[in-house]
């Protein structure tokens, strides 16, 4: 990391999301530029319906722009097949969903290792990482409970582990604290801050809450699906 | 001569055959055999033996028909018929051999008389005795054969008359003749080629309706046709520990076709080599030391060829040896050469009956 | 392997969990599905045990023979034998003859006697007697040597209790005779056929218990291997006039060809319930695939790609294929004990003797039926595994769930399915292939997918017509269930369309076998007229083949005075492997007391024709089988003559052995050769007494006369029986067919079920609005009554439909015959409320399971 180019991690030029709803046509985000250098933490503000969302899904790579250009880690995601997107969420992007979105019929620790094993790494090698990561989220001790009987804060801090296993370069977080109380949020948000500071990963957290705030080093407002600040 | 036993008729004394009535069938008695055996050379040089044997077997005595259903059906009789036949390739000492087995009925199988003519036939295969001729014809997949038999001699009546005992008892007998010496010319067809033979053949006939007695095991017959123009025929009935029963005996034949009966005072005989048949597992004499003395003739007796067996699982279900044999040695003081067929039974299991 | 392991692992966690959290959905389809392959595999096997056994028989009866010799209806002289024998391409020769008989006692039953000459049959056939002694010889030496002396099968020896040295009793069309028993079979070749209740003897004591003398029925040959067709050629023109040389396969293909007809039918018959089956696979992957959207959404932004997801709900598929078809496995042995004994008496009555007494299992048949349970699982988890591969990864940001959009509007599948019943009408008119009615089935196929198809825009269209209604007169729960059902998509479609597969099934069955039966009852009742008939001893078993015995035929002319005497005479032939049967009978007689149940042709113009000889009438089954009809020729070499007759008319006929053609027996006497009569009916002059009685006292006068020498039927029993037969053939399809709606009713039962789980929140929604418990059960009640009635209504019509393919496609293209068109419409007005009935107690556990947990969870729950 030590020239410029390799220091953006995220860049987009014009990028727009339009949606067709039946004869009208919705925006998601417009025409939005935006370059992240690696290693920042960014928090997105703005309200429901302000195309935070829609920048998310397609910064993860679960969506594709209907304009502009999007590079994220090297990767060309405007002209990235469905295999290619495939390839990149699982190497390149951890996501965290504010409802944590793990998968019921599989416990704590099956969901952290799922990605892994999805980009084809076996249990036996796949299992101690997802173990550590357990331990150093502290919930070691729930491994073997399935998302049911697991708290909110468990819940997420799975959902974190589950976003770490492959290395990401990149954590996407949606609202991670929406769905848990002041405490779990910021013990979230403490955790996040931690694997942006001490592991050197880029964190983009799309919230409305505060919490985030004064450990941003980047803050980011959307509106109607353009950026209104940028900081 | 006409007395019964188990309602068979029985052979109890001279049977006086005349011919040619009695080239043909004897119904009533329970076996009869026409068996031809020779030694032939083709223009090649090369030499076979072969054999042609019909048999005839009556099922139940004669007045089991009374018993039959009227109408009965044309397949209805009590006669079986069998046959065997064998070509010993001498040159490549291999044996060949071959058999069948039919009712007497519906022309599948029988024995014909017309006029001077008997005919014995199963399928395919036949015997005919013509006044002057034989004719035999036999067919199989592997090798045939088409032979015309001239007999040199008269008919030889064995024993007394025709009688020949094979037994303690009068009633274990046959009505026994031959014809010794029968210039023979045809084809054979051996592996797909048909070569012309010329040679010397043999003929039996021979009817009874006796079981051999329980403690003979089987018989060697020897059948020789000597080079001074006379022919030797001897069989030797044994018990179970090899020795011969009193009554084995024997024909000798002159040069005229005088035959003389041959007891078993009047020869020595000696087995010198033996043979395990890998088929059967049966050990058989294959050379043998023979005296006359009576006669004073010695000869030395040894099979062409060991693998001789005939095994006849599908007609008569019997193992048997019948081959080819030379043998050398002197009349008196003259040098002799003979060729000849020697049959070898109840050497792989005991040998009661050909059925 | 690594991959296989962890898609392996992926589908446990992914999909065997969610089963198992859900089990009883699973179950019941898994039990449905089982079901399915159970009656599949069952009959199939069923139908092969008749069919080997049939096959062995005939090879083992059949045994080395390369070649038969044959005269068409009658017999082989036997002194063919010397000249046969003496050819040199001739391996060997052996005569045969075969007849039932039976042992003369009350009830015994028929076995096979088999006549040939042990010495030339060793070649031919592999049989060896049972001799402890090792005395192999001995018992076949006796077949020869003693006449009346027979060798049994130990199965037969075992039936009967009797034991080498014991003797029976037995009874022929000519006359009762004592056997001894020689020996037993040993249980290996020829002793194997017919399951062993066969005996053999020689072929001289044959002739002389059978009467038959001078002939045989086949001459078999066995040629060396070097013969070429010259050979063959010049061993023919030795031939006398009619004996044909074939090979041994004819009379067993023909016996096959019916065999595999019949299972043919029984198969796509059971296929049915598989394929009900596959609508409950359909029904829950694609219900999984549905309420599991956000789920793969998850899954897939976590880095699983599209074709993981595609796998997965396949392998879901292919799991409850293979899980299915293990489940079939007890099932399929408690159907088979039923369907073994059923299929093969039915195989008997209609088309040969079998005697079946164990399931050959065959590998075939097993990988068969497991590939066939598992592809159509497959198959059904194919559309719903296509549409969650489609599921954006985005999703899995968003919190609402908006549930499966249909892709394809109703109206859209509606007109798939119009086309796919349009197709129906030109693949009705195709011609069989290879004598199988493959494009009929076709057809059905084609008929239950554009139902199924139809159904949900008529779903959509009548719920729209009837919801008004239904709120004026039945209140808001109706009018509720009216709206959801509009709405819910295909997914309600699919179990109406199992419903509608069924009940088409049934509604088809009813009509076919109901219009079958009133056909085959007036057949009966026209044609097969006379107060008595009368045989030779085991005639009808060993078809006709033995005359009716000349003394009785001169005691018979004492009747003459009160009865008319109609003799006939059946010969039973093939027309190129086409098996049928050439009737001679007394056509001015016939057509005085009875009358054919004419299909084509005037039968006035027919009438004096027929009396006058001139041609003869077909059957329907042999004109079509055939290709012959009117003003075509007949030919056909009959015993030493060929005959060559116009055909004047077809009528309709429904002997299962075959076709048939009638002609004149006088005339056939006249113009060809003399014949003998192989059975006769009587009709009373004075109709007006009472037949029955007078019947009897012929039947007794007869007996005290001529004693216990021929078959009698009375003409009210042979009806009776005939009809009592037909019953008994369509007991085993009335049992297939109750299975297809036993799986339909669990299709009801699930996708109701799944209904009310998968709308809970809604359901509580309601519940907070106001509604009572009252209300919204009523509206489930509604929901399934609306589906159970649309599916009924909509598979009557589709079976209507299904009856004119039944009796007009498949049956004319598999058996030859057609029906009139009779609709039992007492029975379906009786059953079809009957299903409704039950199919809506179906929907009561659902109904049940509203509110079973607490409202208040069902909020929290997501």
């Amino acid at each position: 990391m030590t020239d410029e180019s390799s220091r953006t991690v995220i860049s987009a030029k014009g990028l727009t999301r339009t949606y067709q709803l039946g004869d009208s046509e919705v925006i998601g985000i417009s025409q939005i530029d935006l370059d992240i250098a690696a290693g920042e933490l960014v928090v997105l503000k703005g309200n429901s319906g302000s195309g935070k969302s829609t920048l998310l899904s397609l910064l993860a790579g679960l969506d594709r722009p209907t304009g502009g250009e999007l590079m994220v880690a090297r990767h060309d995601l405007n002209h990235a097949s469905d295999i290619q997107l495939t390839q990149f969420r699982r190497q390149v992007v951890g996501m965290v969903f504010q409802s944590f979105n793990l998968l019921p019929t599989l416990n704590a620790l099956e969901n952290v290792c799922l990605p892994a094993l999805l980009a084809g790494k076996s249990l036996v090698e796949t299992r101690p990482k997802a173990m550590e990561l357990l331990r150093w989220l502290e919930i070691e001790d729930r491994l073997h409970h399935l998302p049911a009987q697991l708290s909110g804060g468990e819940m997420q801090r799975t959902a974190i582990a589950r976003a770490l296993i492959n290395d990401p370069a990149i954590i996407l977080a949606d609202e991670p604290t929406g769905n848990l109380d002041s405490r779990n949020g910021q013990i979230v948000m403490d955790l996040l801050a931690e694997l942006n500071r001490k592991w050197n990963r880029t964190v983009l957290i799309a919230t409305h809450s505060t919490l985030a705030d004064q450990m941003a080093s980047v803050r980011m407002g959307l509106k109607d699906g353009m950026i209104t600040s940028f900081a | 001569m006409a007395e019964d036993t188990d309602g068979y008729l029985a052979v109890t004394g001279p049977c006086h055959q005349t011919f040619p009535k009695d080239h043909g069938a004897h119904p009533g008695y329970r076996i009869e055999w026409w068996y031809y055996t020779g030694n032939l050379l083709a223009e090649s040089g090369d030499r076979y033996g072969f054999q042609l044997t019909f048999f005839r077997n009556q099922m139940s005595p004669s007045n089991a028909v009374k018993a039959w259903p009227r109408p009965s059906s044309a397949w209805r009789t009590q006669q079986i018929l069998a046959g065997h036949a064998a070509i010993s390739d001498l040159n490549k000492n291999k044996h060949r051999h071959a058999e069948q087995l039919a009712r007497e009925s519906l022309g599948m199988a029988g024995i014909a008389q017309q006029a001077s003519e008997t005919t014995v036939f199963i399928k395919d295969w036949s015997a005919t005795i013509g006044a002057n001729s034989h004719t035999l014809k036999a067919r199989t997949a592997e090798f045939a054969f088409d032979l015309k038999l001239q007999p040199a001699k008269p008919p030889v009546l064995h024993g007394q008359g025709g009688y020949s005992r094979k037994g303690s008892t009068a009633e274990r007998a046959s009505c026994y003749y031959s014809l010794t010496r029968l210039k023979t010319t045809g084809t054979l067809r051996i592996d797909g080629k048909v070569v012309s033979v010329e040679g010397l053949s043999w003929m039996d006939h021979e009817y009874s309706s006796a079981s051999l007695e329980a403690d003979i095991v089987g018989w060697d017959w020897f059948s020789l046709q000597l080079s001074d123009q006379t022919e030797l025929m001897l069989y030797l009935l044994r018990k179970e520990n090899g020795e011969l029963i009193p009554a084995s005996s024997g024909t000798f034949v002159n040069r005229a076709g005088i035959s003389q009966h041959l007891t078993r005072e009047d020869f020595r005989i000696t087995a010198l080599k033996r043979w395990k048949s890998p088929h059967s597992g049966a050990v058989y004499p294959v050379a043998w030391r023979l005296t006359i003395l009576p006669l004073a003739i010695e000869l030395s007796i040894v099979a062409n060829f060991t693998d001789q067996e005939m095994r006849t699982a599908a007609s008569t279900g019997v193992i048997y040896w019948e081959g080819s044999v030379s043998a050398t040695g002197s009349v008196g003081e003259r040098p002799v050469k003979a060729d000849g067929y020697v049959e070898l039974t109840g050497y792989a299991t005991d040998y009661r009956a050909p059925l | 392997m690594k991959m296989l392991l962890f898609f392996l692992r992926l589908f446990i966690w992914f999909s065997l969990r969610n089963m198992r959290r859900h089990m009883g959905r699973a179950a019941t389809v898994l039990f449905g599905i089982a079901l399915g392959a159970a009656v599949f595999t069952s009959v199939r096997l069923s139908v092969n045990a008749s069919l080997d056994s049939f096959s062995k028989s005939m090879d083992l009866i059949a045994g080395q023979a390369d070649h038969v010799l044959t005269r068409p209806g009658g017999y082989v002289p036997e002194n063919l034998m010397a000249t046969l024998l003496n050819q040199e391409i001739m391996q060997s020769a052996s005569p045969v003859m075969s007849t039932y008989t039976r042992v003369s006692q009350a009830d015994a039953e028929p076995f096979l006697l088999i006549g040939f000459d042990p010495i030339l049959d060793r070649p031919m056939r592999q049989w060896r007697v049972d001799d402890q002694s090792g005395q192999q010889g001995a018992a076949w030496l006796d077949l020869l040597k003693e006449p009346y002396t027979l060798i049994l099968g130990k199965p037969l020896a075992h039936q009967l209790k009797l034991a080498p040295g014991d003797s029976l009793i037995l009874e022929h069309a000519r006359q009762k005779v004592r056997f001894k028993i020689s020996g037993m079979l040993e249980p290996n070749g020829l002793a194997l056929a017919e399951s062993g209740r066969i005996a053999i003897t020689d072929i001289a004591t044959f002739q002389e218990f059978t009467g038959l003398f001078g002939k045989v029925d086949r001459i078999d040959l066995k040629l060396v291997s070097s013969a070429t067709s010259k050979d063959l050629a010049a061993v023919e023109q030795l031939l006398p006039e009619g004996i044909q040389l074939n090979p041994p396969t004819a009379t067993r293909e023909s016996g096959q060809m019916m065999i595999r007809a019949y299972q043919l039918n029984l198969s796509i018959l059971s296929f049915a319930s598989l394929f009900v089956g596959m609508f409950l696979v359909y029904s829950l992957v694609a219900l999984n695939a549905a309420s599991r959207r956000h789920e793969l959404a998850v899954l897939r932004a976590t880095g699983a790609s599209a074709y993981h997801i595609f796998f997965i709900f396949l392998a879901e598929g292919a799991f409850l294929g293979i899980v299915g078809w293990l489940v079939a496995i007890p099932l399929g042995h408690i159907l088979i004990k039923y369907l073994l004994h059923g299929v093969s008496q039915t195989i008997s009555t209609l088309f040969v003797r079998v005697q079946v007494d164990a399931l050959s299992l065959s590998v075939y048949e097993i990988v068969f039926s497991f590939f066939v349970t598992v592809g159509i699982s497959v198959l059904a988890a194919y559309q719903p595994a296509r549409e969650a591969m489609q599921v954006p990864p985005k999703e899995a940001l968003e919190i609402s769930q908006l549930g499966m959009q249909a892709r394809i509007s109703p109206r859209q599948l509606a007109f798939g399915g119009l086309g796919c019943i349009l197709l129906v009408v030109p693949l009705s008119k195709l011609p069989a292939i290879l004598g199988m009615p493959l494009p009929g089935y076709l057809a059905i196929f084609l008929l239950f997918v554009g139902f199924a198809l139809l159904a949900p825009w008529a779903l959509v269209k009548i719920s729209h017509i009837l919801s008004s209604i239904l709120l004026k007169r039945f209140g808001i729960p109706a009018y509720l269930a009216g709206r959801y059902v509009r709405d819910s998509g295909t997914r309600t479609a699919v179990s109406v369309g199992a419903l509608i597969t069924a009940v088409a099934l049934f509604t088809a069955l009813v009509i076919m076998i109901f219009s079958f039966r009133q056909t085959v009852a007036y057949w009966t009742y026209e044609t097969i007229k006379g107060d008595l008939f009368l045989t030779s001893k085991m005639g009808q078993i060993n078809r006709f083949r033995y005359p009716v015995p000349q003394p009785v035929i001169d005691h018979l002319q004492n009747y003459r005075s009160q009865v008319d005497l109609l003799p006939n005479r059946q010969f039973f032939l093939t027309y190129d492997k086409f098996p049928y049967v050439f009737e001679l009978m007394d056509m001015q007689g016939y057509m005085q007391y009875a009358s054919f149940f004419w299909l084509k042709g005037d039968p006035d113009k027919i009438r004096p024709m027929l009396k006058g000889g001139e041609g003869v009438v077909v059957s329907e089954v042999f004109s079509n089988r055939t290709g012959l009809s009117v003003g075509d020729f007949f030919e056909a070499q009959i015993e030493e003559s060929y005959v060559k007759l116009q055909i004047l008319g077809i009528v309709r006929d429904y002997r299962t052995q075959g076709g048939a053609v009638f002609y004149s027996l006088p005339h056939f006497n006249k113009r060809y050769h003399p014949v003998y009569w192989g059975g006769l009916r009587f009709f009373f002059k004075d109709r007006s007494q009472d037949l029955d009685a007078a019947v009897a006292r012929l039947r007794t006068d007869i007996i005290d006369r001529l004693g216990d020498r021929v078959d009698m039927y009375s003409g009210k029993g042979l009806r009776g029986a005939v009809l009592r037969i037909f019953d008994e053939t369509f007991a085993v399809t009335t049992v297939l067919l109750l299975i297809a709606l036993l799986i339909a009713g669990l299709g009801i039962a699930t996708t109701l079920s799944v209904l009310v789980l998968q709308r809970s929140r809604q359901l509580n929604t309601l519940f907070a609005l106001g509604a009572s418990f009252r209300q919204i059960r009523s509206m489930i009640f509604w929901e399934a009554a609306f589906l159970v009635v649309i599916g009924e209504l909509a598979g009557v019509i589709c079976g209507f439909i299904l009856s004119y393919l039944l009796i007009y496609v498949v049956n004319r293209q598999s058996f030859g015959w057609t029906f009139i068109y009779a609709v039992d419409w007492d029975a379906l007005l009786l059953s079809i409320p009957l299903i409704i009935i039950t199919a809506l107690a179906a929907a009561l556990p659902a109904v049940k399971m509203v509110f079973r947990r607490p409202p208040a969870t069902l909020l929290r729950e997501r």
